[in-house]
C-alpha cells in the first residue's frame, strides 16, 4: 500500500524532473548558457536518483512479496528463490519499463557527466534529448502502465514465473540485452545534439564512439547470452531461430557494428561525416522500431508478449524519433558534406566502407524478412518468411565480410603502393592450408569450403599483425617483454579490435560448423538399445523419476563412451502440470552431442539427438569479442595518445 | 611518458594530391559501385523472398484460400491429443475462428503443447484432409508476458 504510493511518487517526480531538464537543456544548447546548462544536467541527476527509488520500492515490494500491487502479483510467487524474485523486476512489462529508464537515466547521467566540461552547447542538447526519451518512458509509467497498480484485494500468493524462465540465465541475459537497448539512445542523443549545435568535428566523434561502444558491447553480451540461453534451456538442438524478436536485437548491433569501423575513417581522413551521423541514429531507430514490434504484438513471434495498450505509444515514440532525426539530419545536410572524398580502390577507408555497405546490406535484408509480414499483410495476405530466408540473404554478405576481415587490416590508408602478394601473403597461404585441408578431409559442403579458409586468413591476418608488433618491440631500447607491454599498451585499441576479430572468427567458425555439419536423429529406444549419430554411439540404460520441492523429473540414463547423460522432462503440478525439456549437453570443442527426452511410454523413450560441430567456438568467441573491445578501451585514451604517431616511415608494403 | 615510441605500422597520412583538393573525380566510380551493391542485395532479398517466402494463416483464411504450398497456420489445440512413439509422433485437431483441421506431426514436441494453448504449424495440407506439419511451434500463454519458448527450429 505505503510502498505503491511511494513508488508512484518517485516516478510522478522524475517525471516533472526530467521535462524540466528538457527544456533548460533546449535553452541552454541554443544560448551556450552554462549555468542554465548546470540546471538541466542537476535536474537530470535528480530524475536519475527518483528513478533509482522507485526501483527500490519495486525490488522491495517483490522481495517482500506484497502481493497487493499487481505486478508483483502477476510476476512472481512464495516458491520461488530470492534472486529469481528480483529478477522478476524486468520480468514483466512495465517492471521492464521501469529497468529501462533505470539505466537510461544512469547511462544518461554517467555521459553527460563525462562531457559536460568539453562542450556546454552538444551536451545541453544531448542532455534535452536524453530527458526527452526518459520522459517518454515516464510518461507510459505514469499514466498507461505503472508497475506500481494495486489490486482491489491483496491475494495470499503470486501467479509465478513460467518455469522456462527458472533459471540462471534469466539472471543475466534480460538485463543486458535491456541495457543494450537502452543504451542506443546515448549515441544517438550526441549525434543529434552535435547536429543541433553545428558540431560535426572530432569532439563529436570522440565521445559518440565511446557511448557507441559501451552500447555495442552490451548488446554483444546480450545477444551471446541469448543465444547461450536457447541452446542450453529450450532445447530445441539450435541457438538462433530468426525469430522477430531476436532480429529486433541483432539490427542495431549491426548498424553500431559498421559505426565502429566507419567513426574510424572520420578520425583519420574527415570524411564519412553525414554516413556517420545515419548509422548512429538507425542504430537507435531500430532499437526503437524492435522495441515497438516486440512489445505491440504485431508480428507472429514464438516470443509471445503480452498483449498490451502499449503499441500505439511505442509507434509515437518511434514516428517522433524518426521526424526529429530525419529533420536534424536534412538541417544541417549543407554542413556533412565530406571536405575529402574517398578514393576508390584498395585502402583502408575502402575496406572500412566495403565492410560497412555489407552489413548495411545484411540489416535491410534482416529488416525486411522481420517487416515482411506487415508489409504484405497491408496489401493482401499476410507472408511470413523463416530460416531458409535469411541463410539465403546473409551467407554471402557473412562470406564476404570474412574476407573483408581477413584483408582490410593489412591495407594501409589512402593506397596500396605496390605488392599485392606481398602484403597479403600470410592470409593467401593461410586460406590455401586451410583449403586443401578440408578437401583432403573430404569436405564438399561448398559454404564450409568458402568461409572456413576465409576465417583462417583473417586469424593470420591477426597474428602477423600482433607478430610485427613484438618484432618492432624487441627493436626497441629495453627488456622485450617490457617493451612489447608498452607497444601493446599503447596500441591498445589497435590490439584490442584483432582480439575482437580473433572473437568474431571463432563465432563465423561456430556457426558455419554448426550449420555445415550438424546432425539430427529422432529415435524410439528400448533399455538396452543403441543409436548411432555422426561418430557418437549412444546406449539407453533406462528411466527414473526424482521429485523436488517444486516439480517432478523424469530422468532418463544414457551411456556415451564411458559418460552417463542424464536428459529429463521437468513436470510442475503447481503450474499447471506443464513440463519442461531439460536437455543433457556433452560439450567439447570439436562437436556437441545434445540430447533430448521427448517422452517415455510403453513404446519406449523418445530421443532427439543432435550432434552440433563447433558451438563451443560461438561461446568462446563471444567472451574474446567482449574481451578485445573492454581491453582497447576500458581506460580513457589521453588527447595526444587518441592518435597513434607514425615514426617509423616504412610503409606496410615496403616492410 | 612514452609519447617517444612510435607505433609500428602506420604509415602516416600524406597530404592530399591535387585530385583531391580538386574535389576529385571518384565519385562516379563509387556511384557504380554503389548501383552494383545495391542490385546485387535488392536481387538477393527479392529472389530469396519469392523462393520462401510462406503465407501466414488462420483455418477459415487457410480453408478459403487453399494454397498447394507451404502454408503457416494459427490454431488453437483441441482436447483429442493422441502421442505415440515415445512422444515423437502427435496427432490433434487444431481449431480456430470455427472451422478446424486435423494436423499430424513428427518430432519434438514444445514442452508447453497441450490443449488449450495456440500453436502455429507450418507444413501443407495434404490430399488425406491431414495437414501434415513440418514444424510446430507453441505461443506462450500471455499470462507469462515475456516467456519464450520454441518447439522447433524454425524451418
Amino acid at each position: 500500500m505505503v510502498l505503491a504510493e511511494l513508488g508512484s511518487a518517485f516516478l510522478l517526480a522524475s517525471l516533472v524532473l526530467v521535462v524540466l531538464s528538457a527544456g533548460a537543456g533546449v535553452v541552454a544548447g541554443r544560448q551556450g548558457d552554462g549555468p542554465l546548462a548546470s540546471v538541466a544536467r542537476r535536474a537530470f541527476y535528480a530524475a536519475a536518483v527518483g528513478l533509482v527509488g522507485a526501483s527500490a520500492v519495486l525490488l522491495v515490494a517483490l522481495l517482500s512479496r506484497d502481493f497487493s500491487l499487481a505486478y508483483v502479483f502477476e510476476h512472481s510467487d512464495r516458491s520461488l528463490s530470492l534472486p529469481l524474485t528480483a529478477a522478476a523486476f524486468y520480468g514483466g512489462q512495465e517492471g521492464s519499463l521501469l529497468y529501462w529508464a533505470l539505466l537510461l537515466a544512469l547511462m544518461g547521467s554517467a555521459s553527460i557527466a563525462a562531457s559536460a566540461a568539453a562542450s556546454i552547447r552538444l551536451t545541453a542538447y544531448a542532455n534535452a534529448v536524453l530527458a526527452g526519451i526518459v520522459a517518454f518512458f515516464l510518461v507510459v509509467m505514469v499514466f498507461v502502465a505503472s508497475p506500481f497498480s494495486l489490486l482491489p484485494a491483496a491475494p495470499t500468493d503470486g501467479l509465478g514465473l513460467t518455469p522456462l524462465l527458472r533459471d540462471g540465465g534469466m539472471l543475466i541475459h534480460p538485463p543486458f540485452l535491456l541495457a543494450g537497448y537502452s543504451a542506443f539512445a546515448v549515441p544517438f542523443a550526441f549525434a543529434i545534439a552535435a547536429l543541433l549545435a553545428g558540431r560535426d568535428d572530432a569532439a563529436w566523434v570522440a565521445h559518440t564512439r565511446r557511448y557507441a561502444l559501451v552500447a555495442w558491447g552490451l548488446q554483444s553480451v546480450g545477444l551471446v547470452l541469448g543465444m547461450w540461453w536457447a541452446y542450453h534451456v529450450l532445447g530445441w538442438g539450435g541457438y538462433w531461430g530468426w525469430d522477430p524478436v531476436e532480429n529486433a536485437a541483432l539490427m542495431p548491433w549491426l548498424a553500431t557494428t559498421a559505426y565502429i569501423h566507419s567513426a574510424q575513417v572520420q578520425e583519420r581522413r574527415g570524411t564519412l561525416r553525414a554516413w556517420n551521423f545515419g548509422l548512429v541514429i538507425a542504430a537507435f531507430l531500430l532499437s526503437a522500431l524492435g522495441t515497438f514490434l516486440v512489445r505491440s504484438g504485431i508480428l507472429p513471434s514464438v516470443h509471445s508478449f503480452a498483449v498490451s495498450p502499449l503499441g500505439p505509444w511505442f509507434f509515437g515514440f518511434l514516428s517522433v524519433s524518426i521526424v526529429v532525426s530525419g529533420a536534424a539530419l536534412a538541417w544541417r545536410s549543407d554542413r556533412l558534406r565530406s571536405p575529402l572524398a574517398v578514393e576508390p580502390g584498395a585502402s583502408r577507408e575502402g575496406a572500412f566502407l566495403l565492410q560497412n555497405v555489407l552489413l548495411v546490406a545484411l540489416t535491410a535484408a534482416v529488416l525486411w524478412g522481420t517487416v515482411l509480414p506487415l508489409v504484405s499483410g497491408m496489401t493482401g495476405r499476410e507472408l511470413v518468411v523463416g530460416a531458409p530466408y535469411y541463410e539465403r540473404t546473409a551467407t554471402p554478405f557473412l562470406v564476404a565480410v570474412l574476407a573483408v576481415l581477413a584483408v582490410g587490416p593489412l591495407l594501409p590508408w589512402r593506397r596500396v603502393r605496390g605488392g599485392w602478394l606481398r602484403l597479403l601473403r600470410w592470409p593467401l597461404a593461410a586460406a590455401a592450408l586451410t583449403l586443401a585441408a578440408l578437401v583432403i578431409g573430404g569436405v564438399r559442403q561448398p559454404g564450409a569450403l568458402l568461409a572456413l579458409p576465409l576465417v583462417a586468413a583473417g586469424l593470420a591476418t591477426c597474428v602477423a599483425e600482433y607478430g610485427r608488433g613484438a618484432a618492432f618491440a624487441a627493436r626497441l631500447a629495453g627488456p622485450w617483454p617490457l617493451t612489447a607491454v608498452r607497444v601493446a599498451a599503447r596500441n591498445r585499441r589497435r590490439y584490442g579490435a584483432y582480439l575482437a576479430h580473433i572473437g568474431m572468427l571463432a563465432v563465423a567458425a561456430g556457426l558455419v560448423g554448426s550449420h555445415a555439419w550438424q546432425q539430427t536423429r529422432q529415435v524410439t529406444l528400448q533399455p538396452g538399445q543403441s543409436v548411432t549419430v555422426g561418430s557418437h554411439t549412444l546406449t539407453y540404460e533406462g528411466i527414473g523419476t526424482r521429485s523436488e520441492t517444486d516439480h517432478t523429473a523424469l530422468i532418463a540414463r544414457v551411456r556415451m563412451g564411458d559418460e552417463t547423460l542424464e536428459p529429463g522432462r521437468l513436470t510442475y503440478p503447481s503450474l499447471g502440470g506443464q513440463a519442461v525439456t531439460t536437455a543433457a549437453i556433452r560439450s567439447t570443442p570439436l562437436d556437441d552431442v545434445y540430447v533430448v527426452l521427448a517422452g517415455a511410454d510403453g513404446a519406449g523413450a523418445a530421443f532427439t539427438v543432435y550432434v552440433n560441430p563447433l558451438v563451443t567456438w560461438i561461446w568462446v568467441g563471444g567472451a574474446l569479442l567482449v574481451a578485445g573491445v573492454l581491453l582497447g578501451n576500458l581506460v580513457r585514451p589521453q588527447p595526444q595518445e587518441e592518435r597513434a604517431p607514425a615514426g617509423l616511415g616504412a610503409t606496410v608494403a615496403a616492410r | 611518458m612514452t609519447t617517444t615510441i612510435p607505433s609500428p605500422t602506420e604509415t602516416p597520412t600524406p597530404p592530399p594530391t591535387l585530385r583531391e583538393r580538386m574535389g576529385g573525380r571518384g565519385w562516379i566510380k563509387w556511384l557504380v559501385l554503389g548501383a552494383v551493391v545495391a542490385v546485387c542485395v535488392g536481387y538477393l532479398i527479392v529472389s530469396a523472398t519469392g523462393s520462401s517466402a510462406e503465407y501466414y494463416q488462420t483455418i477459415p483464411e487457410m480453408r478459403s484460400h487453399p494454397s498447394s504450398g507451404n502454408v503457416r497456420v494459427l490454431g488453437t489445440v483441441q482436447d483429442d491429443v493422441a502421442r505415440s512413439d515415445g512422444g515423437l509422433h502427435v496427432r490433434f485437431t487444431a481449431a480456430e475462428g470455427g472451422q478446424s483441421m486435423p494436423v499430424d506431426y513428427r518430432g519434438t514436441v514444445p514442452d508447453i503443447f497441450k490443449p488449450g494453448i495456440q500453436v502455429v504449424v507450418d507444413g501443407r495440407m495434404g490430399s488425406d484432409g491431414v495437414f501434415h506439419a513440418r514444424t510446430l511451434e507453441a505461443k506462450c500463454p500471455s499470462r507469462f508476458s515475456s516467456a519464450q519458448s520454441q518447439g522447433s527450429p524454425t524451418g
